[in-house]
């Protein structure tokens, strides 16, 4: 029984310090990081945070696969963007650019990320978050009253009217709340 | 007996715990219940700031016809709190509890047997039943299934057809349902043998599949 005591408590032992061994998000780290990785991964970059959050949400990258990134953040497409003219200096795009796509979707180990990866590996590259097969079937039974028809969401682009911890990558369905509709979920 | 007795009323207390979860779904429980009271000085404080024109003053003071051709009325947000138990939740917690379970059924797992041993004690019948290893094995199988059951209740629209075999939340599901299978069986093999049955590898290889499954949706 003492033996088997001393192996349970050099595995943990063993698993809590390997977890410091990852420096970076790959996949050893992932393995033994203990914090929930369910989401996606937050913005930790205060300049994409600061270029995307003037106009919208600062989507996370993890949110779509890096061909989609390397699509949307070009000068081109910038200019283009989504009927908008987005257009960045050429330094400020080169960090945006490659933060989203080392961090894009099929680069990261959070779940949500993993799913969307997966999901994108084949097929047309999407452009719109909202156009992913999974992210549209997850907001397939939600009414259009509470969400076009909603003056407190009005698109389901404006991820954080509804997930209240969109920003810290959580989008779960527990962390939900539509504005104007408290008992949606009932 | 008594101690049977007892280990039936966990084994009923694990799934009527289970059934609760499964009855709440994704309804979150508030205990906190409003009074008419929290009401009125909720609304009184977010009306502070309005003047009785604004048609958010106008909704709250329940008048609604006036208002009506009024476009831009959002109803004053309140703060949100993440309910503490829900279906996803109970789901969680029975699978974590079944992992903690599966480790507690292991360090109580009665020795391989010794050299040293006396005749008498090897040939003492085998006890399939009222030692805590079987206690905390049967926990588990049952634990493992009602965590399987809530999760198909509750994420049955994380798991797709169209998705790929690789989709995390479809290699969670075949991995927890395996890993409850292979708890069940391992149960199922020794409490049926009146020999000793080598069901521990099988039983930890459906633990590790249950910890797998879990990490890889965590």
């Amino acid at each position: 029984m003492q033996r088997k005591w001393e192996a349970a408590l050099l595995a943990v032992t063993l698993a809590l310090n390997s977890a410091y061994a990852g420096a970076e998000e790959d996949f050893i780290f992932w393995l033994f990081n203990f914090s929930r990785t369910k989401g996606v991964k937050p913005v930790t970059d205060k300049q994409y945070q600061d270029e995307c959050s003037g106009c919208h949400f600062a989507y996370q990258p993890g949110l779509l696969p890096a061909k989609s990134w390397e699509a949307l953040l070009t000068p081109d497409a910038l200019r283009k963007h989504f009927g908008v003219n987005a257009e960045l200096d050429d330094a400020t795009l080169k960090v945006i650019h490659d933060y989203a796509v080392d961090n894009a979707a099929d680069k990261s180990w959070y779940k949500r990320s993993r799913k969307i990866a997966v999901a994108t590996t084949d097929g047309p590259t999407p452009l719109r978050i909202t156009e992913l097969r999974y992210i549209s079937r997850k907001h397939n039974d939600i009414p259009e009253k509470m969400v076009k028809g909603n003056k407190g969401v009005k698109s389901l682009s404006f991820c954080d009217k509804c997930h209240t911890q969109a920003a810290q990558g959580v989008y779960d369905v527990d962390t939900a709340s539509i504005p104007n509709y408290s008992n949606w979920d009932n | 007996m008594k101690c049977r007795i007892e280990f039936r009323n966990t084994i009923a207390g694990i799934f009527l715990a289970a059934l609760s979860g499964m009855v709440y779904a994704d309804d979150s429980v508030n205990l906190d219940l409003p009074t008419a009271a929290s009401f009125y000085t909720h609304n009184s404080q977010s009306l502070k700031s309005l003047s009785f024109n604004s048609p958010v003053y106008l909704l709250a003071a329940n008048e609604a016809d006036v208002i009506q051709g009024q476009a831009d009325i959002t109803l004053p947000a309140t703060e949100f709190h993440p309910p503490w138990i829900s279906g996803r939740k109970t789901h969680q917690y029975l699978g974590l509890g079944t992992v903690v379970l599966a480790g507690l059924t292991v360090l109580a797992a009665p020795g391989e047997g010794c050299d040293n041993c006396t005749t008498a004690s090897q040939q003492q019948p085998r006890q399939t039943s009222g030692t805590t290893h079987t206690r905390l094995a049967r926990a588990t199988a049952a634990m493992a299934i009602a965590t399987v059951m809530t999760g198909l209740v509750v994420h049955w629209n994380d798991i797709h057809w169209e998705d790929s075999f690789f989709d995390p939340d479809k290699m969670h599901a075949r991995l927890a349902a395996a890993g409850a299978l292979l708890m069940l069986y391992a149960v199922n093999a020794s409490a049926h043998s009146t020999v000793p049955v080598n069901h521990s590898g099988i039983a930890e290889l459906g633990a590790a599949a249950m910890v797998v499954a879990i990490k890889m949706t965590w």
